[in-house]
């Protein structure tokens, strides 16, 4: 069921749309509902992290009079006009009321971080149909429970009172985030963010009690800014509506989701062998392909595929060119394109004679020049900035992989600029694998600040690759069918 | 107007279709099945207009296992048709059995099959079948009703897709294979809410057309 859909006018051109869900996106004030001076509560850890957000963000509480130089308010009915969000940070006990006052406000949207509703057994079960209920009475709508709420880096709200990656992701980007764990969610973030991601919003759907994944997949794929979605599901509201929405947002930018939680209860009941064969949750991987929806299977796939899909321009083929200066990882990058055991089928590109001739007059005489191309130690920025160049310019040549290892004497830190140079001028995806001892992540970050997506080792920047081929392949099949 | 499933359903005498049943479902969809005739227990042995060698099958809607259970007998000469009859009768008393053409097939074996999804709803699959379907897994699977366009995707993702572009001189109509994919999804939603399990396995080239060999079909004693 899905009540919000009737409620949705269509979107207009302003930074938001004008669709409800873009007040809890955008709201005009914020309200913190338990927010306490106490160190270490998530009232005072919410509270803080949106006071840097431009807009008004009041503290309720019963007691308390200030907090970090601001005026508390005591009850939810004494908020000024104009909240549009209300987080409550009180535990699952109190968080109804909380909620109903707030509904009985007219506040549009609730977050309810606290856990300990249905999770936990029946009785939590009990305080969600309270929830639900508020929803039902007064129009506003919940996020949560058990939800870690929002982050959104270009409106600076983030109600997340986790550690996440949250100054590295400060500078936005165009992937919303919909996340059904909030563990997973936070710690993926973190992660990616250490080598650069782009973040146009988070969402921590937590128990759904009211707004639910398909709420938010339909807005992320109407909003302009976003340009890739990425979900991390367990269990869906309406599987089939789902699908249904997804393939149609994937026809304007790419989804891509990891499904966690297999049903192994169908498969031992299963008397066929289509039964036993589907046990395995093969019938997701298949609707998933279907509807043209990305499929990962852990949080670095998925904030890798995500990366590179939001970051790179589509490969027109499935061919792709390798240049390195460590002969080993062409060989090992070769082995991992050719691979026959995915889905998606990549091939090493043939460079044609010209291009082979062009590369022979830059590079040393006992570089090779067929693909992979191995520049060896003799390796400069300049060479390879050259190389990169030509060897995009080959019409047999859909994506590149660029091994950019530090040991050869004449690279230097240049080679960013060199290659994102490159990737600036041509609509083919590079995909850099970066490899610097401890300072790795710092050096996939700088590429990352100048326009080229880069990975640690090979086998995730083939794979990155492998996930652009196969939105490629989404968007042909697509452009066929009506 | 009804489709051609719910007419089959309404003529069903139980809820459990025997392997006859399931093959004139099939049929009703243009899928072709081996020449065929189920024997009562108490029938007599006249078999017209059937090539041998015949194949000899137990034939009961309450028998899915019937390899297991050695009720299958294959490459069975005239000569010896009665005498099979008898011995199968011996074993399964009280049972039908079907008597089939026993057919070549080209190349390897498929399965092509049906479920109900908790979470996603009637899905269609198809892939590497025989005895060893599930030891291989090679197997892909869409919702249904999918398109024949979409089915011709899921044999490209196969491991025996070279099956499909003149492997080893085969010349297996892929096309074709992925319009019986798309008419069985469609049959599948057809028979509704009943639907529970389809297994055909195998299917085969046979004779220039995809033959359904064996067919399985589970349906919901309640709804």
């Amino acid at each position: 069921m899905d009540r919000s859909a009737s409620r949705m006018p269509t979107r207009s051109d302003s930074d938001w749309g004008e669709w409800p869900l873009a007040k809890l996106f955008r709201p005009r004030a914020i309200a913190v509902v338990g927010a306490t001076s106490k160190p270490g509560k998530v009232g005072r850890i919410v509270f803080d992290l949106l006071r840097r957000t431009e807009r008004p963000v009041y503290p309720v509480h019963p007691t308390q009079k200030t907090l970090l130089g601001h005026d508390v308010i005591p009850r939810v009915e004494d908020l000024p006009e104009g909240v549009d969000v209300a987080v409550i940070t009180v535990n699952a006990g109190q968080a109804v009321q909380a909620a109903t006052d707030c509904g009985h406000k007219g506040i549009p949207f609730i977050i309810v971080v606290a856990g300990g509703f249905s999770e936990v057994g029946a009785e939590g079960r009990i305080l969600e149909d309270k929830l639900r209920a508020v929803v039902a009475t007064t129009g506003s709508r919940i996020l949560g429970p058990n939800s870690l709420g929002i982050f959104v880096p270009r409106e600076r709200i983030d109600t997340i009172f986790v550690e996440h990656g949250d100054r590295a992701l400060a500078g936005g980007g165009g992937v919303a985030f919909i996340t059904q764990s909030g563990s997973v969610g936070t710690e993926g973030l973190g992660v990616a963010s250490n080598i650069g991601f782009g973040l146009r919003a988070f969402v921590g759907l937590g128990n759904k009690v009211d707004l639910n994944e398909l709420d938010f997949l339909r807005y992320f794929g109407d909003d302009d800014r976003t340009n890739c979605i990425m979900l991390y599901m367990e269990n869906f509201s309406d599987g089939r509506a789902f699908l249904e929405i997804a393939g149609q947002v994937s026809r304007k930018k790419p989804v891509v989701v990891l499904k966690a939680g297999r049903t192994a209860a169908g498969a031992a009941a299963a008397s066929s062998h289509t039964g036993r064969l589907a046990g395995s949750d093969r019938v997701v991987s298949g609707a998933f392909r279907q509807f043209c929806i990305q499929r990962v299977f852990d949080e670095e796939q998925l904030c890798d595929a995500a990366r590179v899909l939001a970051g790179a321009p589509l490969p027109r083929g499935p061919r792709v060119a390798v240049i390195s200066s460590g002969g080993g990882y062409g060989v090992m990058a070769a082995d991992y394109i050719e691979s026959r055991r995915q889905r998606t089928r990549l091939q090493m590109a043939h460079l044609s004679p010209d291009t082979e001739a062009k590369l022979r007059a830059i590079v040393p005489g006992f570089a090779s020049v067929a693909n992979p191309v191995d520049l060896t130690a003799s390796a400069t920025d300049e060479m390879t900035g050259d190389t990169l160049r030509i060897v995009t310019a080959d019409d047999g040549v859909d994506a590149v992989i660029c091994v950019a290892l530090f040991a050869p004497p004449g690279i230097s830190d240049a080679l960013v600029a060199h290659t994102a140079a490159v990737a600036a001028d041509v609509d083919k995806p590079i995909v850099v694998v970066g490899q610097f001892g401890p300072f790795t992540d710092g050096l996939l970050r700088r590429f990352y600040d100048n326009g080229v997506i880069g990975y640690p080792c090979v086998a995730r920047a083939v794979r990155a690759v492998r996930t652009l081929v196969e939105r490629a392949e989404f968007v042909h099949t697509m452009e066929g069918t009506p | 107007m009804r489709s051609a499933a719910q007419k089959w359903l309404h003529g069903l005498s139980n809820t459990k279709p025997d392997e006859l049943d399931v093959k004139e479902l099939l049929s009703c969809y243009d899928i072709a099945t081996p020449a065929g005739l189920r024997l009562g227990p108490n029938d007599s042995v006249a078999i017209r207009n059937m090539q041998p060698p015949y194949v000899v099958k137990v034939c009961s809607g309450d028998i899915l296992h019937k390899t297991d259970q050695g009720g299958v007998r294959l490459n069975v000469q005239p000569d010896r048709l009665e005498n099979t009859i008898t011995e199968m009768r011996a074993k399964f008393p009280g049972v039908s059995v079907l008597v089939e053409e026993h057919v070549h097939v080209s190349g390897s074996e498929l399965i092509v099959g049906g479920l109900v999804d908790q979470e996603f709803g009637t899905a269609v699959m198809v892939g590497a079948g025989g005895i060893l379907t599930e030891l291989y897994q090679d197997v892909t699977f869409r919702l249904a009703p999918c398109s024949a366009e979409e089915a011709r995707r899921m044999l490209n993702e196969l491991q025996i897709a070279p099956l499909f572009s003149g492997y080893r001189g085969l010349n297996l109509d892929a096309d074709l294979l992925a319009k019986t994919v798309a008419a069985i999804s469609r049959m599948v939603i057809d028979l509704g809410d009943v639907f529970s399990q389809l297994d055909i396995n195998p299917l085969g080239w046979v004779n220039n057309k995809w033959m359904a060999l064996d067919a399985k079909l589970v349906l919901n004693s309640k709804v």
